[in-house]
């Protein structure tokens, strides 16, 4: 359910586009930034207020990896697995984590710190292997660089 | 309602000229590349393209290489410019095709032994043509498992109709964009992306929509099928037969596939024809054909006997209708004959069905007409006129204005709906609606206009006075307008009707400037009782606006041969230039009293009527006042029937003969827009069933009084009804509205609409499994706060009562009614809606409540 404050943001945002569909991406955001995930619920209240077909809201959300769709974990690892990063061993780098983790890929761990998600290019080619947890890039990775970083999560939770 | 937006009006034909393949062509500028090449007759292939839908380069199957251009472009999305110099064969060309169809191949499990689109698959075809027999992708194939219920071929069933497997999908999204930007349906999406992308129902629904069929047509690999007929026969094994939709007036143009040695027809798809259909077929026009098959055709005459109706051989049943008729002419006369006649037959049914009655037993008791109300002997000079305009469907396209009066397109002539859908996406229309119920073309309507039930004339009579009034049209009659809506003032009646006198000013002004006008009313108008006063408020608009000079006006007619039976002096009393032409074919015209469907009934009654013949119509189920018409039926001495199905009609009959359908002969319908054209015989006729000309020319045989004497002379016959002076002269009169409201009382307090389902067509189409699969009873629609009023929820029965019947029906709640309105639809006979009407209201009435169990 949207929160009051999320329905009048949206409202704010929409109001600045002159074609509907334009506010659906922001509109997004709002709800995922609200409720940590989308589902199809949020879908069908987005298109009551913005008067875009839920379904066209359905497209959008599920083409941007970047928009979770089930909840997620505190922490959510975002590996890229396209070519220049697959080219320097995303493939591997994700085995690791799924072996640290002891998750597989889409799954969260059982004290639901981290979720573990592999996403198309993030446009970070040039410091491949990469990834994004929550708003912050991770970068030029390595096995090493990925224990440092999962125990310094770990301690600031 | 859309929102405003600028839209360009279509500019000058300039034109660019390039050379394609070494040939030279001269094009319209904004042509594509492929499209030039197409009109050279080069076949470029093509998985996404829709020759009417918007380009979206996804497939890139269309590669052309061209001159001073680095890569590979693809036709589809690339314009045609002035001194392009385009190759769509070279080696180059070639070896991107082959490219392209190896990466569609990626993911695709080429099970096609299993896979129903086989023999028909444009990807089959162009790996065919176009690819090498190995790919490069050697590891495991991306595969959405489903979880088995319905087959192990990860099949998912996404619609009432239509089948989805996703491992087939190649991802050009034709489905996906005809839904949305032909249909402006949302039922269906493509989610995800990259290797997973998905085509799949939206979010909680189904793929149900009236247009939904077609999605399974364009398909271009097994991605999307048809339940109707996929596993049941191969694609090879068919022949297919030209025919047209009997159901809908456009005459939409399809393709019967058949097996001859079952004598059986499997489906039924499109024969584009731009001028009428786009390609694009409604679900009622799709899955028509299996009406034909149904279970319970009626295969031979029955006779009755000692009050039951007993097989008989077609010998017996037409000695016994000769002897009947003979008896009547001879001891009561002529006039105590008549005959009812669906306007669904083709030409040669219903101008033998005409000769028979008046030529050979001289009765002017002839009505096509048996589902609309109708005062006795009404003139209908305005309303004859309006229905018989030169319309042309292609040109609702470049439209600027269209409007619609007192018709639920979608329901009625979904093809047009589709054109205004089309007119506002694709050219510069501006729409406006003006209905007593909010309909489904108000999402692009500029302005949807609801005035009150039974305001029709009064609502448009507003629209000319406000014209008038505000000086945006010129006219010395505009007491005469006063009068006519008997209202001084534009802004008085327009409120009267519950409309905002502004909206009125907006189409007036519209329609004033606009360059090409189309103005289409429909089935709200016909079916009304006071259909004369409207039919005159139309043609006044029309002078008022000179619409017919820039632009086209009519009253739609509702069936696919409405027009044809009117051509052919079906109606009770044909205009002048009709009836003479019969007079010179005949030699003779009888000048008897003319009845109508609701004349001839009252004279039943009075038993001055004894004997009638009805051929393919159902009065008892759907003349608006059922027991009125089924007391008037009981009344005859004797009742011949011919249909397909024993129906609430024939039970009274004492002669029931088996007609065959469309498919089972060849014939001619004319459409809305006056075009003939053929449905050609597609199997032989069902049982022992005959086709309705054979019958009226056999009942003339039997009276020994041949209709013709050879086959050629019918055809010349009917050829010349149909020659026909488009130029059908529009009378001026102003017929005085007769007010919108009956005695009224105030028990009664919510008006109700009848009408068809957008799924279903008069009384056959509940006969076909693939249409009752998407809507199999009746409802009652009402609104979100009707029905919180009454504490009824979606699915509650609910009680409608009216002064003389009472029907028990599911809700369905929607937001498309107004509070004072119901809705309920008159196609099925499990629920018998036209018990509720009464043949003398202006606006039928009826109470609900809450059926507690």
């Amino acid at each position: 359910m949207l929160a009051e404050e999320s329905i009048a943001l949206i409202k704010e945002k929409a109001a600045k586009y002159p074609e509907r569909k334009s506010a659906i991406l922001p509109a997004l955001t709002v709800a995922y930034r609200q409720v940590g995930h989308l589902n199809d619920e949020l879908y069908s209240e987005i298109s009551e207020i913005i008067r875009v077909p839920a379904v066209e809201i359905a497209e959008a959300a599920t083409f941007y990896t970047m928009f979770p769709k089930h909840p997620v974990g505190k922490y959510l690892i975002q590996v890229c697995h396209n070519i220049s990063c697959a080219l320097l061993g995303a493939d591997s780098l994700i085995g690791y984590l799924e072996e640290k983790l002891e998750i597989k890929k889409g799954e969260t761990t059982s004290d639901n710190l981290f979720t573990l998600v592999t996403v198309e290019c993030l446009g970070s080619c040039c410091t491949a292997p990469m990834m994004q947890i929550n708003q912050d890039y991770y970068e030029n990775l390595t096995r090493e660089r990925v224990d440092e970083i999962l125990e310094e999560l770990r301690t600031r939770a | 309602m859309a929102e405003a937006v600028t839209k360009k009006a279509p500019s000058n034909k300039a034109t660019v000229t390039l050379t394609i393949d070494g040939r030279s062509v001269t094009v319209d500028k904004g042509t594509t590349v492929l499209e030039a090449a197409r009109s050279l007759g080069i076949h470029v292939p093509t998985f996404c393209w829709h020759p009417k839908l918007k380009s979206v380069g996804s497939c890139r199957m269309c590669y052309v290489e061209i001159e001073k251009m680095p890569k590979l472009q693809v036709s589809c999305a690339t314009e045609a410019m002035d001194g392009m110099v385009v190759a769509t064969d070279s080696d180059l060309v070639k070896q991107g095709r082959r490219a392209v169809i190896e990466f569609i191949l990626m993911n695709h499990p080429l099970d096609c032994p299993t896979c129903d689109q086989g023999g028909e698959c444009q990807l089959q075809d162009l790996t065919f043509a176009h690819a090498i027999d190995d790919s490069r992708f050697a590891f495991q194939k991306e595969r959405f498992v489903e979880d088995g219920s319905v087959s192990t071929f990860d099949d998912v069933q996404i619609g009432p109709e239509i089948m989805l497997n996703r491992n087939r999908c190649i991802q050009c999204y034709k489905c996906v964009r005809a839904n949305k930007e032909a249909f402006g349906e949302f039922d269906l999406g493509a989610f995800e992306r990259g290797n997973i992308t998905e085509i799949n129902a939206a979010p909680g629904r189904q793929v149900d929509n009236p247009f939904s069929g077609n999605l399974a047509e364009i398909c271009p690999v097994g991605a999307l099928t048809g339940m109707d007929w996929r596993y049941k026969i191969r694609v090879w094994l068919t022949k297919t037969v030209s025919s047209i939709c009997p159901f809908t007036a456009s005459g939409v143009n399809t393709l019967m596939y058949m097996d001859e040695t079952k004598n059986r027809i499997y489906r039924t798809t499109s024969r584009r024809n731009d001028e009428i259909d786009d390609g694009w077929l409604s679900n009622v026009s799709r899955y028509a054909y299996q009406v034909v098959h149904a279970d319970d055709r009626l295969l031979t005459p029955f006779i009755r006997r000692d009050g039951k109706q007993v097989e008989a051989t077609w010998d017996e049943a037409l000695d016994l209708i000769a002897k009947r008729l003979s008896d009547i002419q001879d001891q009561k006369g002529c006039v105590c004959i008549g005959g009812l006649v669906s306007p669904r037959l083709d030409n040669a049914t219903l101008y033998g069905f005409n000769k028979l009655m008046r030529h050979v037993i001289g009765t002017n008791n002839v009505d096509y007409r048996t589902e609309y109300r109708m005062l006795p002997q009404t003139p209908e000079d305005h309303y004859q006129a309006a229905c018989s305009q030169p319309i042309r469907i292609s040109d609702v396209d470049d439209s600027d204005v269209i409007v619609v009066f007192g018709s639920d397109m979608l329901k009625e002539h979904p093809n047009l709906y589709l054109r205004i859908r089309k007119a506002f996406n694709f050219g510069a229309a501006r729409i406006f609606i003006l209905n007593p119920y909010s309909t489904k073309a108000s999402d692009v309507a500029e302005l949807e206009m609801v005035y009150h039930a039974g305001m029709d004339e009064v609502a448009l009579g507003a629209v000319c006075l406000t014209a008038v009034e505000k000086g945006i049209v010129s006219s010395d009659e505009t007491d005469r307008l006063r009068e006519a809506i008997a209202f001084d003032s534009a802004s008085a009646a327009a409120l009267a009707c519950g409309l905002e006198p502004d909206h009125l000013e907006l189409m007036a002004r519209a329609m004033a400037e606009a360059r090409k006008v189309t103005f289409l009313a429909g089935e709200i108008i016909s079916r009304s009782r006071e259909r004369e006063p409207i039919a005159a408020a139309i043609c006044n608009l029309n002078r008022l606006f000179s619409i017919n000079t820039k632009g086209q006006f009519g009253i739609l007619p509702g069936h696919s041969n409405s027009r044809g039976a009117h051509h052919l002096g079906l109606a009770p009393d044909p205009p002048a230039s009709i009836k003479a032409k019969l007079r010179s074919l005949w030699g003779q015209y009888p000048d008897t009293e003319t009845n109508t469907t609701d004349s001839m009934m009252v004279q039943m009654r009075k038993e001055e009527i004894d004997g009638l013949i009805i051929m393919g119509a159902n009065p008892v189920m759907l003349y608006p006042d059922r027991a009125f018409a089924r007391e008037s039926l009981e009344k005859l001495d004797f009742l011949v029937v011919s249909d397909l199905f024993e129906t609430e009609t024939t039970e009274l009959a004492d002669v029931v003969l088996p007609l065959s359908s469309w498919a089972e002969y060849t014939g001619d319908y004319v459409n809305l827009e006056g075009r003939v054209q053929t449905a050609s015989k597609a199997i032989h006729p069902i049982g022992d069933s005959r086709p309705g000309y054979a019958i009226v020319e056999a009942i003339a045989d039997r009276l020994e009084n041949t209709l013709y004497t050879a086959e050629d002379y019918r055809r010349d016959e009917i050829d010349t009804m149909l020659e026909v002076d488009t130029a059908c002269p529009v009378p001026n009169l102003y017929v005085p509205s007769k007010g919108g409201q009956d005695e009224d009382d105030a028990e009664y307090p919510i008006a109700l609409m009848i009408g068809d389902d957008p799924h279903h067509r008069g009384h056959y189409t509940e006969k076909s499994a693939s249409l009752t699969s998407h809507v199999g009873e009746a409802y009652l629609e009402l609104s979100p706060d009707l029905a919180a009023g009454h504490e009824i929820k979606e699915g509650d029965s609910v009680r409608i009562e009216s002064p003389v019947g009472k029907v028990v029906l599911p809700a369905r709640i929607s937001e498309h009614i107004r509070n004072d309105i119901v809705f309920v639809p008159r196609n099925f006979p499990s629920a018998p809606v036209t018990s509720l009407l009464m043949r003398k209201r202006r606006i039928d009435r009826v109470r609900i409540s809450k059926v507690v169990r």
